[in-house]
């Protein structure tokens, strides 16, 4: 392999992107729109949270728990005085949600018992189910602080994984997922359509009829893209840390691992695609379908994977982005420590030996006369 | 048999050649040989094979059957210095529309590996030969198209191929920028260098040293442009005109049938005729009314190939 000519690919690759409108505009507009959109709207929309209450236990404990709720900004609290009109309100959608306190609440969290508060959230408004669910254990754990000790589980179907964003904010939990959609769209989308692009306009063959190896124009061309990957992750790195105050509390030289990891599953994949289709207008779909609405969707991003059927466990989990995503957010709120993400960070691993192998053997195959 | 030293000179040369795509023969069994620093012209109708062969040639593509040898390498017994010593001009794609000029030389140079003063020595050299002399940093997508295949010889020549292969290098260029790149695969050719060209254009195939002509996959006609009208037309081609009376529809069909007269086509106002053996030139001069004149024509690289390729193999 020959260095210079691998750099010389690369900055062909890089006159490419900057002489088109499309991709430069995916690559740099794209991170900016995402991260302000998904950053500030999903603030402005679930701030004043309507939720009735029914406190049928009307102690210290149940006066400390309906605290929790009001002394944060996100939530207006309803009083009513019977359990029908709590309902009601829920039905009527002034309230998203409401709490219903049993009588005996206080006397059942000292003993052994189950305290008893449940929670019935409008499930009519997909959308906000999650961040109302987020919020809603955030003040658990605050409750849970107030009075020493946590609510047992029965409360409402809580994760655990809402529990480390004890601020209640959800632009914490949004912002670490937008770093995979965005580098979905970097590397997957841009490298199928290069790669594509010199298959359908003859050039690649041009390229071969120089001593050129495959792997130098492999690697030259998806360099530019994996800097543009990485530039695109400290760039809504930088904007969650700053502009939204997200923390990051776990290990960076174990993140930085992951996103290269990450970055290069993706962009063997992108190698994939135009390998397979030749042709710019199907890799453009195909990497829609096969990047980045898994991305969107079957990584936890926007739907939580522990609510999906059994089957999409599994299925998701040949999406390097479920991995990632949960270093991603482990790393940024939870803090945990390397070995307890061995697991996600193996099977990005292996998904990235199987599809940069099946990639580059394609690819070489495909090339070879 | 190889040109590597004595012996016959070959640039090319190609042994029972069979290429395959599933059940289809693109190229079925072909044999030539393309002597060193000739222009060598590969013609034949859309699909014949002219590009598949090419292909094999430059190393791209495998071939199924046969024997291929470029500058006396076998492409068997590795790619890389075929590959550097051949130049080639594909059909489909030149130049990188959104590089400029010198960004598409410069790439081209760094895939051959060229040091910093040998591309700048035959950069110079190669727009010079072709008398570039607009701004390097012209975005080639704003050259007109005859200038853009000059620009892309430039780029598969810079580094100094013995052999190039242009796949129809002239195909939707303006007439005066033809017989401007003719000019320059001439220079090239005199300059020792060997051309395998292909193209549609006749006027383009007359200046080739020789001329191999394709049909579904096979070598049916390989021989100068001379040699080739010779062969093809050992009889003599009288063409028929009149400036005083019409010689219409009627009087074509009238001749037609006379038994001395063996082929008579229409060429615009004129005819072209070839008379049955052992006709005489008086005897048609006799058939045809005094106000006609008759004369012998050379027959056109176009007749020979309507013959060739109509008739099979000669
Ligand atoms: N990769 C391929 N797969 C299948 N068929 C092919 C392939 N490449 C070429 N062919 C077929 O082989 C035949 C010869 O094609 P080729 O491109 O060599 O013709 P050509 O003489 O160069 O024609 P043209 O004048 O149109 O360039 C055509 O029928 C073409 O459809
Ligand atoms: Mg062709």
């Amino acid at each position: 392999m020959n260095l210079k000519r691998v750099l010389s690919i690369a900055q062909k690759e890089v006159y490419h992107i900057v002489r088109d409108p499309f991709t430069l505009a995916m690559a740099l507009g794209l991170p900016l729109i995402l991260v302000t959109i998904f950053g500030l709207a999903i603030e402005f929309n679930m701030k004043e949270i309507g939720i009735s209450v029914y406190d049928g236990d009307k102690s210290v404990a149940s006066r400390s728990l309906l605290r929790a709720f009001s002394s944060s900004d996100y939530f207006h609290l309803n009083h009513t005085d019977r359990l029908p009109e709590a309902i009601s309100i829920l039905d009527h959608e002034q309230s998203k949600a409401a709490l219903l306190i049993e009588p005996g609440f206080e006397k059942n969290l000292g003993s052994e018992k189950t305290a008893q508060a449940q929670i019935l959230i409008d499930g009519a408004d997909n959308s906000t189910v999650g961040v109302i669910l987020g919020y809603l254990s955030g003040v658990q754990n605050q409750f849970g602080r107030n009075v020493g000790q946590t609510l047992s589980g029965s409360t409402a179907p809580f994760r655990t994984r809402y529990l480390f964003n004890p601020e209640l904010n959800s632009r914490w939990f949004t912002v670490p997922g937008l770093i995979v959609i965005v580098v979905a769209i970097l590397s997957i989308l841009l490298t199928a359509l290069t790669i594509a692009r010199e298959w359908e306009n003859g050039s690649m063959e041009l390229l071969l009829s120089t001593p050129v190896r495959p792997i130098e124009i492999v690697i030259g061309k998806l360099l530019p893209y994996s800097l543009l990957g990485v530039g695109s992750v400290v760039f809504v790195y930088g904007l969650a840390r700053v502009a939204f105050g997200v923390p990051f509390v776990g290990s960076h030289w174990f993140y930085g691992l992951s996103v290269l990891l990450f970055i290069s599953a993706y962009l063997a994949q992108g190698l994939l695609i135009s390998v397979v289709t030749r042709n710019q207008q199907l890799s453009m779909q195909l990497a829609l379908i096969s990047g980045l609405l898994p991305s969107v969707l079957l990584s936890g991003f926007v739907f939580p994977i522990e609510n999906m059927p059994r089957f999409f466990h599994y299925l998701t989990s040949i999406f390097p982005a479920k991995w990632f995503m949960i270093i991603s957010r482990s790393l940024f709120l939870k803090g945990s420590e390397p070995h307890e993400l061995i697991k996600p960070f193996v099977a990005l691993v292996v998904l990235n030996v199987v599809l940069m192998g099946v990639a580059t053997k394609l690819f070489k195959k495909d090339v070879e006369p | 048999m190889s040109g590597v030293e004595g012996g016959p000179n070959y640039s090319v040369e190609v042994e029972g050649l069979r290429v395959q795509f599933g059940d289809f023969i693109a190229v079925k069994d072909i044999s030539f040989n393309v002597n060193a620093g000739e222009i060598f012209g590969f013609l034949g109708a859309n699909g014949a094979g002219k590009t598949t062969t090419i292909r094999v040639l430059c190393g791209l593509l495998e071939p199924n059957l046969g024997d291929v040898r470029v500058m006396g390498l076998n492409p068997k017994q590795g790619l890389d210095a075929i590959k550097s010593r051949v130049g080639y001009m594909s059909q489909r794609f030149t130049l990188y529309d959104d590089l400029t000029v010198d960004e598409n030389l410069s790439f081209a140079a760094s895939l051959r590996k060229l040091t910093r003063e040998k591309f700048s020595r035959r950069k110079k050299d190669l727009l010079e030969f072709i008398g570039f002399e607009r701004p390097l940093n012209t975005l080639v997508k704003n050259l007109p198209g005859g200038l853009k295949q000059q620009v892309s010889l430039c780029a598969a020549t810079l580094h100094d191929p013995d052999i190039v292969f242009l796949d129809e290098p002239t195909a939707g260029v303006t007439p005066t920028y033809r017989a401007r790149f003719w000019s320059l695969i001439r220079s090239m050719a005199a300059s020792g260098k060997t051309v395998f060209v292909t193209t549609h254009y006749m006027d383009e195939a007359e200046q080739c040293d020789r001329i191999a002509l394709m049909r579904d996959g096979s070598l049916i006609a390989l021989d100068s442009p001379g040699g080739l009208k010779r062969s093809t037309f050992p009889e003599p081609i009288y063409e028929i005109s009149s400036s005083r009376e019409k010689l219409d529809e009627f009087w074509f069909e009238s001749i037609k049938k006379r038994p001395e007269i063996l082929k008579i086509q229409p060429h615009g106002l004129r005819y072209h005729a070839q008379l049955s053996k052992g006709v005489v030139e008086g005897q048609l001069r006799e058939l045809v009314s005094s106000g006609c004149v008759v004369r012998v024509i050379p027959p056109s690289l176009e007749d020979v190939f309507i013959r060739l390729v109509e008739g099979g193999l000669p």
